[in-house]
């Protein structure tokens, strides 16, 4: 197959690269990239391990052609943290033990992120809500919904501190 | 000792949380050896079947396959079968297949896109042969024998009142048996119950998959492994491959997860056939797909003969359970074991008589699944005592607290005593729900179940050694498996209560059969209770050393000493003199400084009287409490609280736990209320796609859903811990469906409670009520 040229943002760095039209964009990252925070659970889009966020939508990395890429801007859990300071959601998944085994984990939090950006104060629903587009079979999710609730607690109190979008 | 830090006990950050937390942890799955080639399988399409002949000549040839096996690849002189006391799956399928999934083919290529357009090239001829689906069609009479040879295995040793075969009739590969008092018992009672009870079967769904990469040369075999027992692996690719035992290194780092299916041989075998075979390194991982192929929960049918006086005392039960074991025997006859065991629940009882039969059919393999065979008996033993108590008019709470074993009371004759107050824990979560309030809604109903099963392993042994190094930094060398239950965090926990030293300053590294010290496996919720032991130990003595090396120093007794964040302290209060280790060891050894080592060792004591040879380390115990609301129309059940708890003993790490005790209560839950794997008579799993197969979501969980971590302080592990991480999944079914009963008057015998079901039995009930 004929590699396309695409052009596009990657946690923040302006990038082009070279990819066939049947790379699926988990492989690109994992394998050319070398960016394995994107975890693959179920490749059927049904697991959410493989969760970036494309424009700042969670999409499942599995089921998106690289090529689609092009003209967007993509993040990752790689491009999540600034210069070694962490994001405030991984520091709230740290005190509230929000993860076991981890392999949900990347996208859980890149999940949480998309939906405080649209929505900076959500009710316990709707962080219930996002994240059940994705599973996680350790947790049993209470903790993964306490490290969300602290941060919108936090963020009413302090607004929200910068994140790379 | 004043002023002490306190680490055992406290919600530190785990160990793992910055690698998890920024994607940088690395899994089996993430490893990526030079010049390594990619497995992919041919499975059967068939669920039973010969192999007439298979064709692998255009796969040979196509672009980028470095190897193709099938059976005749195998050295003759290999043997080539795996399975737990039962050594009957082979490495590729021989003559025959025995469900949709057994492989077949094995193709190593450059990359996993051609190994597997490889294998669409290959053609496999079949007889087809009848096929077992269920377990009635196993054991009926004309039904076709799946194991026409004879078992290659054992039946190990037992204590008093417990034994075993292999093989007892056609179709089953094991079966367990339990007895106690004297059957005569029955004849006493007022009224026996008999009533039977069918459990789904779910699989893993661990979210990383099974996957292995192997390199080997003739003599010499390693793999990185995600596995939860590494020694054990490194014993049986030993085996099967006729090499010495210390020419197997097996890595495990860290696994995305397992809940019990990553044991013994999965992808390891073909992984290393295919690295033999092509000299060199072969990663096998498979789909989420073939995971639930290759290991499975066991379904169950129980039926439980229950005698009883009419005041609720519980004198004796006769139960048979027949676990649906799958193609292959794997862990069933241990699953088997555990299931018969604790079939009785957490009571007195004057006769126990069990049998569990491992039940052969044409799905996939089952084996250990959180709660081994202790989910089954808990939604059986709960139920039934549920229904008993409300035929005899009384609550079924007063019926439990009557029944139930006290603190320190042995289960059965030679076995340890009970080390949680049931009624405590009992208390605490019908106390959450509103259990006694009086008042009743309509439709609603309330429902309290306990859990119940030993804990920390049979026989189970484990070393450790604690290094602490020239300025007291320490390294904890143990082979507890991390697959997310935060053992790892736990024991440098545990380490640096006993040497007062920041958890940042101890590691515990990844496990490699080569230098790590010996455990059994992580397993049984043994990491604790048993490893811990042993590390514990290892720590004392670890610390000891370096006391006696400063009191040499010093030139003083080494009982005025104490050892905190790396310095030596030298008598207490204000006028204490404070010698920080590192000049000290350097002052003595040398620039390079040292290491004081220390070893550990626990293993629970080998006893005959106890049934199962080894008194119980530890009772696991999860208590539930549950209330439903149940729509006669439409058969839904609402779950508007959940409540479960276990009891640590002592939490090491209390965020930790509670985690723990989320995640199985989850499990139970989505077992209880949908989550199944769905077999249709031909053997075919019907909702294998993962995008139909349903575990339970953030939304699907109760809204008012709380978790209550005990600390009773009763264990025998380190600071009075337990083991923890399987409690919770065993009451929450039975704890539902008792629920339901009070709710609207049905009985659910049948998981997962589906609104079929419910409307189904509210059917029957309405009819019968016409009838009388
Ligand atoms: S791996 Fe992409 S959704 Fe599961
Ligand atoms: S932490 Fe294991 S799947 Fe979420």
């Amino acid at each position: 197959m004929i590699p396309m040229e695409i052009d596009f943002i990657l946690n923040g760095r302006a990038v082009t690269g070279k990819v066939s039209g049947n790379l699926l964009l988990a492989d690109y990252l994992r394998e050319h990239l070398d960016l394995k925070g994107a975890k693959i659970g179920c490749s059927r889009g049904a697991c959410g391990s493989c969760t970036v966020l494309v424009n700042n939508i969670p999409i499942a990395a599995c089921s998106y052609f690289a090529f689609q890429l092009d003209g967007k801007s993509v993040l990752t859990i790689e491009g999540l943290e600034r210069d070694t300071t962490l994001h405030d959601l991984q520091q709230a998944f740290i005190e509230h033990a929000a993860f076991q085994c981890g392999y949900c984990t990347s996208g859980m939090i890149l999940v949480l992120k998309a939906m405080l950006d649209h929505e900076p104060n959500p009710s316990r629903d709707t962080v219930v809500e996002w994240i059940s587009s994705n599973i996680c079979r350790c947790t049993g999710y209470a903790q993964i919904i306490a490290a969300a609730e602290a941060i919108i607690a936090m963020r009413a109190n302090t607004g929200p501190t910068e994140a790379v979008s | 000792m004043s002023g002490a830090m306190r680490i055992v006990g406290v919600g530190l950050p785990r160990k793992d949380a910055l690698e998890k937390v920024t994607g940088r942890v690395r899994y089996t799955a993430d490893v990526d050896l030079p010049g390594m080639l990619h497995a992919k399988t041919l499975r059967s399409s068939r669920a039973h079947a010969l192999i007439r002949s298979i064709d692998v000549t255009a796969a040979a040839n196509a672009p980028g396959v470095r190897a193709v096996l099938t059976s005749k690849d195998v050295p003759s002189h290999y043997m080539a079968v795996y399975g737990y006391n039962i050594k009957d799956q082979p490495l590729v399928a021989t003559d025959r297949v025995r469900y949709m999934g057994d492989i077949i083919c094995a193709i190593a290529a450059d990359t996993e896109e051609q190994a597997a357009a490889a294998l669409a090239l290959v053609s496999v001829a079949y007889d087809d042969l009848p096929v077992v689906a269920t377990m009635e069609a196993a054991l009926a009479a004309d039904a076709p024998e799946l194991f026409p040879e004879a078992p290659f295995g054992v039946v190990p040793g037992y204590g008093e009142g417990a034994s075993a075969v292999m093989r007892p009739r056609k179709n089953v590969c094991y079966q367990f048996n339990y007895t106690t008092g004297p059957s005569s018992a029955f004849d006493v009672c007022d009224f026996v119950y008999e009533d039977v009870f069918r459990f789904s079967r779910m699989h893993h769904y661990h979210l990383e998959p099974f996957v292995t990469v192997a390199s080997a040369r003739e003599g010499r075999i390693e793999v990185w492994a995600s596995n939860q027992n590494p020694f054990p692996l490194r014993k049986e690719l030993a085996r099967i491959f006729k090499v010495s035992e210390s020419s197997v290194t097996v890595h495990v780092g860290t696994l995305g997860a397992g809940f019990g299916s990553k044991n013994n041989c999965k992808t390891e075998p073909v992984a290393v056939m295919l690295s033999l075979m092509t000299k060199r390194p072969v990663r096998f991982c498979l789909t989420m797909e073939e995971n639930a192929l290759t290991n499975t929960q066991h379904a169950a049918i129980l039926k439980l003969k229950t005698g009883v006086m009419k005041d609720g005392i519980l004198v004796a039960r006769q139960s048979e359970i027949l676990l649906d074991s799958g193609a292959y025997s794997d862990a069933s006859p241990l699953v088997a074991e555990k299931a018969g065991y604790r079939i009785p629940g957490p009571y007195r009882w004057k006769h126990i008589d069990t049998a569990c039969l491992c039940v052969m059919t044409n799905t996939a393999p089952a084996g250990p699944f959180r709660g081994f065979g202790g989910t089954q008996a808990s939604w059986a033993s709960e139920s039934q005592l549920d229904m008993i108590a409300r035929r005899l008019g009384l609550d079924p709470y007063d019926m439990r607290v009557k029944n139930m074993i006290s603190l320190g009371e042995p289960f059965v004759p030679g076995e340890s005593g009970m080390d949680s107050d049931l009624k405590e824990g009992l208390d605490l979560v019908c106390a959450e729900i509103g259990y006694h309030d009086k008042v009743k809604k309509p439709f609603f109903g309330k429902g309290i179940s306990i859990g119940f099963k030993d804990g920390g392993g049979i026989k189970k042994a484990a070393q450790a050694r604690v290094r602490i190094l020239t300025n007291g930094d320490a390294i904890v060398n143990c082979s507890s498996v991390e697959m997310g239950q935060g053992i790892r965090t736990a024991m440098t926990q545990v380490v640096g209560e006993i040497l007062q030293l920041p958890i940042e300053r101890i590691s515990a590294p990844a496990i490699n059969t080569d230098h790590s010290p010996f455990c059994e496996g992580t397993n049984a919720s043994s990491g604790v209770a048993v490893t811990g032991r042993a590390v514990a130990q290892a720590a004392r003595d670890a610390r000891q050393k370096v006391l006696d090396f400063a009191a040499m120093q010093l030139q003083c007794d080494a009982s005025e000493l104490s050892l905190e964040n790396g310095v030596i302290v030298q008598g207490t209060g204000p006028n204490a003199q404070r010698h920080p280790m590192g000049p000290m060891v350097m002052g003595f050894y040398g620039g390079p400084g040292f290491e004081f080592t220390a070893e550990g060792f626990f293993m629970a004591p080998v006893d005959h009287r106890a049934p199962l040879e080894s008194p119980c380390v530890f009772w696991e115990m999860g208590w539930g409490a549950a209330e439903v609301e149940v729509d006669i129309e439409t058969g839904q059940v609402k779950v508007h609280k959940l409540v479960t708890s276990g009891d640590t003993g002592r939490s090491i790490n209390p965020l930790v736990c509670k985690g723990q005790e989320d995640g199985a209560a989850v499990m139970g839950y989505g077992q209880a209320m949908f989550e199944r794997m769905i077999y249709n008579d031909a053997g075919e799993l019907l909702n294998i796609d993962p995008l139909i197969y349903r575990v339970p979501l953030a939304e699907d969980v109760p809204s008012h859903f709380v978790t209550i971590t005990q600390q009773q302080g009763h264990g025998p592990g380190p600071f009075g811990a337990k083991g923890a991480g399987e409690a919770t999944i065993l009451p929450v079914a039975s704890a539902i469906a008792n629920a339901i009963e009070d709710a609207v008057g049905v009985r659910i015998t049948e998981l997962p409670i589906t609104p079929e079901r419910v409307l189904e039995a509210l059917a029957r009930k309405a009819k019968a009520e016409l009838r009388s």
